[in-house]
């Protein structure tokens, strides 16, 4: 925890020093005619303060035992996975439309865990794609790409 | 209109078919969501919310309580069941909960969480009444400097509350403040801390940004483990407790719901807060305090009554002054906001239909709750039964779709996926999304009350130590703070003494 302490601490440092700086540049105004960059200064001031406070606390704990990695015995790389098929999808929507992304994208996802049976893996793809379809853009009207296909 | 009429108004109310279909959903909704681990009441509000647009105000507030209520029931099905809680409120029922139900008593246990709830929630709704509206009379008086010292009390008190660390948790309460400062200031008129990016005039929404912190770090987090549960297999019998059940556990419901009133009441407080104060409480006043962790009934009884009452009366600081006591009354809020109403205290005059017909609706949701999710409870346990690995893509997908209809925006796709991110690399590092959200939908509010203030005091900050109330307010605030420092000056005292012989 120590080493995640110190790490965190000195991102938050850094935001702090980004924001406080931005703070100045919209303008701070003054006591009695605060501009909009008074709140903010202050917040990221105290935040800048508490993070060297975290990195000290860190800096100054004893810990027993190994740090252990961050990422050890998980499966990040499904997650890597899942955050990259979310981010193509959401580039891709608005293009090829609704139904043919999310059918994909159902695919993928259903697919994670499922490898060997990919018909399965479609029929719940297609279930899940035309239920949302169905239920979101008809009966609630909520409102889905269309993309080039047109629908 | 008197009392009694208003209540009578409510009914009539909530009694439109379309406001009793929506307590209805709500409710299921609730225990469904309650149920399954994995996407929480402040996420599936936030899905649900962009499908009210075309419904009324008070349809919407309706079916947004339905689920908040509703998921502290269906949390306890799963902890009692598969000892994994559904929700964070339901964490202290896997205890004695699970333990019943390996000793073969599943059905009282779920039978007591239910009649505790049910009865829990009335209590909770009677206080409602009663408190909301002479307290929305007094805050009338209150001015900028007041509003600005309870909501910075509010804070402190949720990072006070904090599970974790406290210096992490009013971290996040600075980062929130930034966040939800993003977008047009109030007061000019011009865009801040948008990078140029024109979707970023609005502001960061508070959908992506609870599905994002709440739902999509959630799933990333399961994804990286083992997604495999096991559901305990008994026969649920005996749904109704016995005379000796109701014996034990008349007192610990009694006590839950004072407990988990007074607790929702306060600013930071809410229903996690209350369920480990009244175990705690449980656990002192018993006669038999071994018996616990062991399949006490007080020990479901006494943490699944403070939930639902904790979850009422938290709508008491948010319908009376407007101001948020916790995350979940923070997508309420923005609720009201997104549907044109200002939450404060002249919101019980401007809108009773609102007002009078939730306090209906939630008599009739607890009601609800209890003739619908008892003989319904085969089909949770069915639910709880489905895989991860088919239930993970449908939640993603319900969540895609929820940010998406909002504005119709895939930059706001791309907002929940980076606070998703954010969220799953927080959980890792140690650090709560809870304050982060109350501070964001506060943010805006503190910032035009301390500059309002500021405007009137013409510069003076003595201006929040001269009015009584704010003084009050900030000088309990102070002494929380203090009262977290004081054991680690001490700690660093002794290390010192120590050093020194």
């Amino acid at each position: 925890m120590k080493t995640l302490d110190q790490t965190s601490s000195l991102f938050w440092l850094l935001v702090s020093i980004l924001v406080f700086a931005e703070s100045l540049r919209i303008g701070i105004g003054t006591f009695q005619n605060p501009g909009m960059g008074f709140m903010t200064l202050g917040a990221s001031g105290i935040l800048g303060i508490l993070s060297l406070v975290l990195f000290l606390q860190a800096f100054l704990r004893k810990e027993h035992g190994r740090h252990k990695p961050l990422f050890a015995g998980t499966l990040w790389r499904r997650v890597l996975f899942v955050v990259l098929v979310l981010t193509v999808y959401a580039r891709v929507m608005p293009i090829l439309g609704y139904l043919i992304t999310t059918f994909v994208l159902m695919t993928l996802l259903f697919g994670i865990l499922e490898k060997k049976r990919m018909g399965c893996v479609s029929v719940y793809a297609l279930g899940a794609t035309l239920f949302t379809y169905l239920a979101f853009s008809k009966w609630l009207n909520c409102q889905f790409p269309q993309g080039l296909f047109g629908f | 209109m008197d009392f009694f009429d208003s209540i009578i108004y409510g009914f009539q109310v909530t009694f439109q078919p379309i406001n009793f279909l929506f307590c209805g959903a709500g409710v299921l909704v609730g225990t469904l969501v309650g149920v399954l681990p994995g996407i929480g009441p402040a996420g599936a509000m936030a899905l649900l919310l962009p499908a009210t647009f075309k419904f009324s105000s008070t349809s919407t507030i309706i079916l947004l309580a339905g689920i908040y209520y509703g998921v502290q029931y269906g949390g306890s099905t799963t902890s009692i069941l598969v000892k994994i809680p559904g929700e964070a409120s339901s964490v202290m029922t896997c205890i004695d909960g699970h333990q019943m139900a390996r000793q073969g008593r599943a059905g009282p246990a779920l039978g007591i969480a239910a009649w505790g709830s049910f009865i829990a929630g009335t209590i909770a709704n009677i206080g409602l009444m009663l408190v909301a509206i002479p307290l929305a009379h007094a805050a009338l008086k209150l001015g900028p400097p007041e509003y600005f010292a309870l909501m910075c009390t509010g804070l402190i008190i949720v990072t006070y509350l904090a599970q974790g660390s406290v210096l992490k948790a009013i971290m996040m309460g600075l980062v929130g403040i930034i966040l939800g400062s993003i977008g047009l200031d109030l007061i000019s008129g011009f865009p801040r801390f948008t990078f140029g990016i024109n979707e970023l005039t609005d502001g960061v929404g508070i959908v992506p940004l609870v599905m994002g912190l709440f739902g999509i770090s959630e799933i990333l987090e399961n994804l990286e483990g083992s997604l495999e549960r096991e559901v305990f297999k008994t026969r649920i019998k005996n749904l109704w407790p016995s005379l000796k059940d109701w014996m034990e556990a008349k007192w610990a419901i009694v006590r839950g719901s004072v407990i988990g009133f007074l607790l929702g009441v306060l600013p930071g407080g809410g229903a996690v807060i209350a369920t480990f104060v009244a175990y705690a409480v449980e656990k002192k006043v018993s006669k038999d305090p071994e018996k616990f962790g062991k399949g006490a009934i007080e020990g479901v009884a006494g943490p699944e009554s403070a939930n639902n009452a904790a979850a009422g009366s938290s709508l008491i600081p948010l319908l009376s002054l407007g101001i948020p006591p916790n995350p979940i009354m923070a997508i309420f809020f923005s609720a009201l906001i997104i549907h044109g109403i200002q939450p404060g205290p002249l919101l019980i005059r401007q809108h009773p239909d609102l007002f009078w017909g939730l306090v209906a609706s939630l008599y009739l949701g607890n009601g609800l709750l209890l003739i619908l999710n008892l003989p319904l409870i085969g089909i949770w346990i069915k639910v709880l039964e489905i895989p991860y690995k088919i239930l993970f893509p449908m939640i993603l997908l319900f969540c895609i779709i929820g940010v998406y209809s909002m504005n119709n925006l895939s930059f706001d796709l791309y907002v929940m996926l980076f606070f998703g991110v954010v969220g799953w690399v927080m959980r890792k590092f140690g650090y709560e999304g809870a304050p982060l959200i109350l501070a964001f939908v506060l943010g805006p509010m503190l910032e035009n009350a301390l500059r309002q203030s500021l405007l009137i005091s013409q510069g003076s900050f003595l201006i929040f130590f001269t009015r009584p109330i704010s003084a009050v307010a900030l000088g309990f605030a102070f002494l929380l703070l203090l009262t977290t420092l004081l054991p680690h000056f001490k700690k660093r005292r002794q290390q010192y003494e120590r050093f020194k012989e």
